[in-house]
């Protein structure tokens, strides 16, 4: 199991300084909940779209939209049934089932949440994990809770190994594995898993004594630390990328603002 | 050893102990699948309810908020992550809080009654359910949408309270030391 999200690439998103990278992604997420005109919204909904394809690549992108297909059939299937004012546009007898308003709010809706899910999948997949990390800490992310982050996903990849071995060498041991996967009803699979489960879980806590003791050797909790996170330059590049991450959404705003 | 290493011994085993639970919960939420008829139920609620009914509420809250929020991050469902941070974080500290015993957790007297446990579970999972349907009517896909994801929100979460209830138990018979890790 990979907990890595970045994508390697070159392109002017890479060159992007992280913390203004992670400024423009918390702006342009306010920004689709600001009174913006649809067509505003979509244009900068296909902005993101285009500057993710170009960055990542275009599997990347459609591999994103899968995740959130389900998301949008339940709102095209659900949201129009509950606007019901306005020019009815689908009628079946005496019922409207669809009204020019439900369509557009519809709409809108959609690009709200297309336009926040593109907008952070970029931000996470055109930055490493770690240099994420070095912008909140920059953005004054306590110590610990960045090392919490750290030292969690650190692990993660350890545990997931430890329970796949451990699911693996449980389902050994079942008297009846000969038999088909179809024929186990939901209740019996629940209790499978609590083996499973206990397992992986004294496991990973039999852990915790260890990683304590790492901690106190490397000096945490006392005076004088020992081990400090890297820090992110400063420097006019900073300034500049800054800069940037702000007039965009303001930018937009002009633009698009229904006034 | 004096207090000052005593206390930073601490604050040592607790960090390390949010920082692996919250590790669990990600891989639960992420590759702990149970197939169903309409799709895949997955444990991260058994992480966060088995974190909450063993350990204490800041454990809880921490690494069932923080373990969700980055299973969301790292799926490619990053504009759920705060709403999860939110919501899980709260329904943990909820359920801690109800169970906690005040004998302490090491003592022979620290047994909770079974009601309480089950009320504890069943307002963990009407946090979950509300919470969601609130934080994701009003910032995501609408209330009309996020109505229809009630029903399975309350199932996760009731299979979550189950089964965290039940590996909770075997975990501190399997483990004893876990007793002295809650805070």
């Amino acid at each position: 199991m990979t907990t890595d999200t970045y994508v390697a690439g070159t392109g002017v998103l890479y060159r992007f300084d992280p913390r203004a990278k992670l400024l423009l992604m918390v702006l342009l997420c306010i920004w689709f909940f600001l009174p913006v005109s649809l067509a505003g919204a979509w244009l900068v909904v296909l902005g993101v779209i285009a500057a993710g394809v170009l960055s990542v690549g275009l599997r990347r992108m459609f591999r994103t939209f899968l995740t959130i297909l389900p998301m949008l059939a339940f709102m095209i299937l659900f949201i129009p049934f509950n606007v019901r004012s306005g020019e009815p546009l689908l009628v079946a007898g005496p019922v409207v089932l669809a009204t020019r308003e439900g369509l557009l709010q519809t709409l809108r809706l959609m690009s709200r949440f297309v336009g926040v899910t593109f907008v952070c999948a970029l931000t996470i997949q055109s930055t490493p994990m770690g240099k994420i990390m070095l912008a909140l800490r920059w953005y004054g992310l306590p110590y610990k809770a960045s090392l919490v982050v750290s030292l969690a996903f650190r692990f993660i990849p350890f545990i997931a190994d430890s329970f796949s071995q451990i699911k693996d060498s449980h389902r050994l041991r079942d008297p009846n594995i000969d038999e088909g996967k179809g024929r186990k009803g939901y209740r019996s699979k629940l209790g499978d898993m609590l083996p499973t489960l206990t397992s992986a879980l004294v496991v990973s806590l039999r852990a915790v004594p260890s990683l304590a003791m790492s901690l106190e050797h490397r000096g945490f909790g006392l005076p004088g630390k020992r081990t400090s996170y890297h820090v992110l330059e400063t420097s006019w590049r900073l300034f500049t990328d800054l800069f940037i991450s702000t007039m965009i959404p303001v930018a937009l705003w002009f633009l698009f603002a229904v006034r | 050893m004096s207090q000052k290493q005593g206390s930073s011994n601490k604050v040592a085993l607790r960090l390390a102990l949010v920082a692996i639970l919250t590790a669990v919960t990600v891989v639960f939420t992420m590759i702990v699948r149970i197939p169903t008829t309409k799709g895949y139920i997955n444990l991260g609620d058994v992480a966060i309810c088995f974190t909450a009914f063993t350990f204490g509420p800041w454990s809880a809250f921490i690494a069932g908020g923080l373990g969700t929020a980055l299973a969301d991050l790292i799926s490619g469902y990053a504009q759920w992550a705060p709403i999860s941070f939110i919501v899980h974080g709260v329904e943990a500290l909820v359920i801690a809080l109800l169970v906690r015993s005040r004998a302490g957790r090491d003592s022979a007297e620290a047994v909770v009654p079974l009601w309480r446990k089950i009320l504890a579970g069943i307002a963990g999972m009407a946090i979950v359910a509300g919470g969601y349907f609130v934080g994701g009517g009003a910032l995501i896909s609408g209330f009309s949408v996020a109505a229809v994801e009630i029903p399975a929100n309350l199932a996760q979460s009731g299979i979550g309270v189950v089964l965290g209830l039940a590996v909770s138990q075997a975990v501190r018979r399997a483990y004893p030391p876990v007793r002295s890790l809650s805070w």
